[in-house]
């Protein structure tokens, strides 16, 4: 018995919080309240906590909105719906900061404020413009905690579709959806398991670079990636994409580079000099599907390039991260589970 | 025999009292001065390092005169205790502390006061003018604080040890 406690006692047991409890801090006294006091069931399946002022607090599952009163019960009326105040939207707008706006003014700029675990809190209010572009953000008056989860094990049926098992090389991959399908929670999984290895595919491990430029994927915090990326994975975060993955091609000599939502034209142009330097690439993008892709030009470009070898359609057909579509970018026709085997 | 006695710890009661207000008279603008060159830390860390607020405090607090540390450790302690308090918030609980154990008066705390209510709410420009105001208030308190000092330090070192002999004579 006494050796039993002895062991117990230099075990280090740490338990890692829920992604609710994660989010929970940033929230005034009030509103945790009301959110702790739900069911577990309720809370280990939280999307969403949409805080608009002067509205209905709205929790988003994935079956839906719910609205709760002020006593943390489902609101039956609008009338008994816990109304957000000014106040509230105050507070946490200090709390998700760390009551350091001035440390997030390129984050206000984008209008989102990733929290540590990587959990994304967008903002809208009013924008102040110099020479045309949006300086900061002021009267905040919306926020939109979105709860970042992970799913170990979400990407295994996609990955002996974008791993070439005859020369053991990675294919160049593009997963797309519309917003809140997976995206991100599928590309960190992915990156986790090449990183790591994958013996059931006879897959060795592979160095990859991550440019984490939103904090969502690794999740940093000073630094550190809060989220399991990989023994193999290096992480370049807070970084803007375009310069991130020239930084990593230069300085860590990563055989893969992954990075999440990319947009912009300098994005693009970025890519195509990680295609030129024989590197693979892992990306996500906002589309719903391959013709909404090719009506972006700069998209449309890389399409024309035809460089993305795997394009991967995702959905909430049947759950968040539903593998809808797997579509071989040479022929631009959708791959089976046979194929998967032969490639 | 006993009367002498009595008389000495009278004038000498009178002289500790005349030194202890002679002392807060004089540790307020050392206080003070202090206070001005931790501001100065604290708008340094936040408008070119831009430092997160808790992280900034506690570097202050290591820095700073220790008479003062414990205005911005305590602030810090509650910021990161995540209990949903705003800076602000944080601030005001730390100054009620620290009011009591300092050397300054209701004009200093006021200027505190309002400087809390504008800690880690705004941009570092906005935040580098609310505390050059703070410092540039507490250098026009200072200076009156050094004339008071002059004035008083004296008066209240001799005005301690004279009432306590006044006292004796009257009561010997």
């Amino acid at each position: 018995m006494s050796r039993l406690v002895h062991s117990l006692e230099n075990c280090r047991v740490t338990i890692k919080p829920s992604p609710w409890q994660e989010v929970i801090p940033v929230l005034p006294a009030g509103i945790r309240g009301i959110i702790s006091g739900l069911s577990l069931n309720i809370l280990e399946r939280l999307e969403e906590i949409r805080l608009r002022q002067n509205k209905p607090l709205i929790l988003g599952l994935p079956d839906g909105d719910i609205f709760l009163d002020i006593n943390g019960k489902p609101a039956v009326t609008p009338r008994d719906c816990y109304l957000v105040t000014a106040d509230d939207i105050q507070r946490v707008t200090q709390l998700i900061s760390g009551c350091s706006l001035y440390a997030f003014g390129e984050e206000l700029k984008n209008g989102f404020i990733t929290l540590p675990g990587g959990h994304r809190v967008g903002l809208t209010g009013k924008t102040l413009l110099e020479n045309g572009r949006v300086r900061t953000l002021k009267y905040i008056s919306g926020l939109n905690i979105r709860i970042s989860r992970e799913v170990k094990g979400a990407a295994s049926p996609l990955l002996p579709f974008i791993i070439d098992q005859r020369s053991g090389n990675i294919f160049n991959t593009l997963i797309f959806s519309p917003p809140r399908c997976g995206k991100t929670t599928m590309l960190r999984d992915i990156i986790r398991q090449l990183s790591n290895g994958i013996p059931e595919l006879n897959f060795k491990g592979v160095v990859i670079g991550v440019v984490d430029e939103r904090s969502e994927l690794a999740g940093c915090f000073q630094g550190v990636p809060q989220r399991e990326v990989g023994i193999r994975t290096d992480v370049l975060d807070g970084c803007r994409k375009a310069e991130g993955m020239f930084m990593l091609l230069r300085s860590m000599a990563p055989r893969v580079i992954a990075t999440d939502e990319i947009g912009t034209d300098e994005d693009f142009a970025a890519l195509e000099g990680v295609f030129n330097a024989g590197v693979k690439v892992l990306t996500t993008v906002h589309a719903a599907s391959l013709t909404e892709l090719n009506q972006r030009p700069a998209l449309r470009n890389l399409l024309n390039m035809k460089v993305i070898e795997r394009f991967v359609l995702l959905s909430r057909s049947k759950n968040i991260g539903t593998v809808e579509e797997i579509i071989d970018g040479r022929t631009m026709l959708p791959l089976s589970g046979k194929e998967a085997k032969h490639a | 025999m006993l009367k002498i006695l009595a008389c000495l710890v009278i004038i000498s009661a009178g002289g500790i009292c005349g030194m202890l207000v002679a002392r807060s008279y004089s540790l307020r603008p050392v206080e003070l001065r202090s206070l001005k060159s931790a501001l100065q830390m604290l708008e340094t860390e936040i408008t070119y390092a831009s430092t997160p607020l808790a992280e900034a405090l506690g570097l202050v607090a290591a820095r700073t005169d220790y008479r003062l540390a414990p205005l911005f450790e305590e602030t810090r302690k509650e910021l990161l205790s995540m209990s949903g308090c705003t800076a602000r918030e944080a601030w005001e609980k730390a100054l009620l502390k620290f009011y009591p154990r300092s050397s300054l008066i209701g004009c200093d705390i006021s200027i505190l006061r309002s400087l809390g209510g504008a800690l880690g709410i705004s941009d570092s420009s906005d935040q580098s003018k609310h505390l050059r105001l703070a410092r540039e208030q507490i250098e026009a308190e200072l200076e009156k604080a050094e004339i008071s000092a002059q004035q008083h330090v004296k008066l209240w070192n001799y005005l301690g040890f004279l009432g306590g002999l006044v006292i004796s004579l009257i009561f010997y």
